[in-house]
């Protein structure tokens, strides 16, 4: 299978891979028919994520767009977070065969579903 | 290969010299081929793959009797499964024998699944996936006892592990020359005389009638010579991929938790070493290893998004979060002690890696 090269650096070398401790949100992703699994912790600071870490379960394309998705949540507000799309992902791996495309849904999911759990935590505090 | 291409280029069924010269080349792979088999030469037609063979071996035996009970084993390869489920929809039946735990059927069952109206057993000499060798010998002296021809799925087996067709009571064995580094597009298949057999191609004479198409002149000479060399270097290499197979496994072993062999222990193809790594997906330890110059195939198949474990592995009954994580390596002549040693290395790191990302314990 053709991936780019983005997708395999991200791939090779993980970016923020592991958990956080006391994170301000965290959000899963599950795609059920392949059990891809993607959950991101997030720490943020005045509205905008300040750091994003990933761990996942799933194929090559799915653990390296969990690593772009770190790289795409970083610096953007908890609003904007909770409405990317799997579109913004999967360009930020340089795209995906159709077959793929999975990887980018799952990761999308979570990162909305982290945006979400952090905006209710601060509605909270 | 290349001179027969370039000086072969008679019709081996044309009476002229150039056809009796392309027939003379195809003569003598025939004469290699019956040789390692143990047959006579004119019960060796060739075919254009592996699955052709299963095909003409299972449908001209459906074809000669019009109806009736088939035996197989839920881990055919697709070639016989498929060839099976379509004669089924013509109303022939069949029973699909389960396996053990380590992929191998039971000649008990083969001899209860046995009817008055069973018209054959096909079952393959090696799992393509775990590589499990099938007792064909005990089942041999089954089918030989009833009565029934027993036809041999050998494309895995074929220069890799003796297979006498009188020893092991065969009557019909498929082989292909890929697996034996012979060219691609050349097969055969082994018919017993006697075996009451009808052609399903037809329009013209060739192969005794019972594989109607032009000799693929140069892919037959290929075949010939890939099975000289196999003959020669069988025993040695079996000996010498069986160790680098075991170390292979043994190292993975000592370095991955949760890790586990597929396939039996011992009765099991020179080169294969299938693993399961546990909470892990086939898929992510491929890629991981083709970027380390590794190459090994998937167990689980993701089409779509949507994965399907090997029906193999779940046939033989390994729990989907196992089968899951299911990679097949395939040893062969070119390698060395050394590469193992390599393989076990990025295998051992890159497992370590992708169990560090996972929010699923192993």
């Amino acid at each position: 299978m053709q991936y780019s090269d983005t997708l395999i650096d991200h791939f090779r070398n993980p970016r923020n891979a592991g958990m956080m401790r006391e994170p301000d949100g965290v959000g899963e992703g599950e795609f059920a028919q392949c059990m891809d699994l993607a959950r991101f912790y997030l720490r943020v600071r005045e509205g905008r994520v300040e750091e994003a870490r990933f761990q996942a379960y799933g194929c090559g394309p799915t653990l390296a767009a969990c690593s772009a998705g770190t790289e795409v949540a970083a610096g953007v507000s908890l609003e904007d977070l909770s409405a990317v799309t799997e579109a913004r992902i999967e360009a930020a791996v340089g795209g995906l065969p159709p077959e793929r495309r999975h990887a980018a849904e799952v990761v999308a999911l979570a990162l909305r579903a982290a945006a979400r759990d952090a905006m209710a935590k601060r509605g909270v505090r | 290969m290349s001179t027969a291409e370039r000086e072969l280029f008679g019709n081996a069924s044309s009476v002229h010299y150039f056809g009796q010269q392309a027939k003379a080349a195809i003569d003598t792979a025939r004469s290699s081929l019956s040789t390692l088999l143990n047959a006579d030469p004119s019960e060796v037609v060739f075919t254009g793959g592996g699955t052709e063979s299963d095909n003409l071996g299972i449908k001209g035996i459906a074809a000669a009797r019009r109806a009736g009970h088939i035996i197989t084993s839920q881990i055919e390869h697709h070639a016989v499964l498929r060839t099976v489920q379509t004669l089924e929809e013509q109303g022939f039946t069949a029973t699909y024998l389960p396996v053990d735990g380590f992929g191998m059927v039971d000649p008990g069952d083969v001899r209860k699944a046995l009817r008055a109206d069973t018209i054959l057993v096909s079952l393959m000499g090696a799992n393509s996936e775990v590589g499990t060798l099938q007792p064909i010998r005990e089942i041999g002296r089954i089918t030989r006892e009833a009565g029934v021809p027993l036809h041999v799925d050998g494309v895995q087996t074929f220069g890799k592990v003796p297979m006498d067709v009188d020893v092991f009571g065969i009557d019909l064995l498929s082989f292909s020359g890929h697996k034996i580094y012979g060219p691609k597009g050349i097969a055969g298949l082994f018919i017993r005389k006697g075996t009451k057999m009808a052609s399903i191609q037809h329009g013209g004479e060739h192969e005794r009638r019972r594989r109607a198409g032009t000799e693929n002149v140069a892919g037959i000479v290929g075949l010939g010579k890939a099975v000289a060399v196999r003959a020669r270097d069988m025993a040695d290499e079996t000996v010498r991929l069986t160790a680098l197979r075991d170390r292979l496994w043994q190292g993975v072993r000592a370095g991955v938790q949760e890790v586990r062999l597929n396939g039996h222990p011992t009765e099991r193809l020179p080169g294969t070493c299938n693993m399961c790594f546990h909470n892990i997906e086939s898929e992510s330890v491929v890629l991981g290893l083709d970027l380390k110059g590794v190459g090994v195939s998937a167990g689980s198949a993701c089409t779509s998004g949507n994965v399907e474990p090997s029906y193999v592995l779940v046939a033989m009954g390994i729990p989907v979060d196992w089968a899951m994580g299911s990679v097949r390596c395939s040893l062969g002549r070119g390698t060395t002690g050394e590469d193992i040693e390599y393989v076990i290395e990025a295998t051992v790191s890159h497992v370590a890696k992708l169990r560090g990302l996972s929010p699923v314990k192993a």
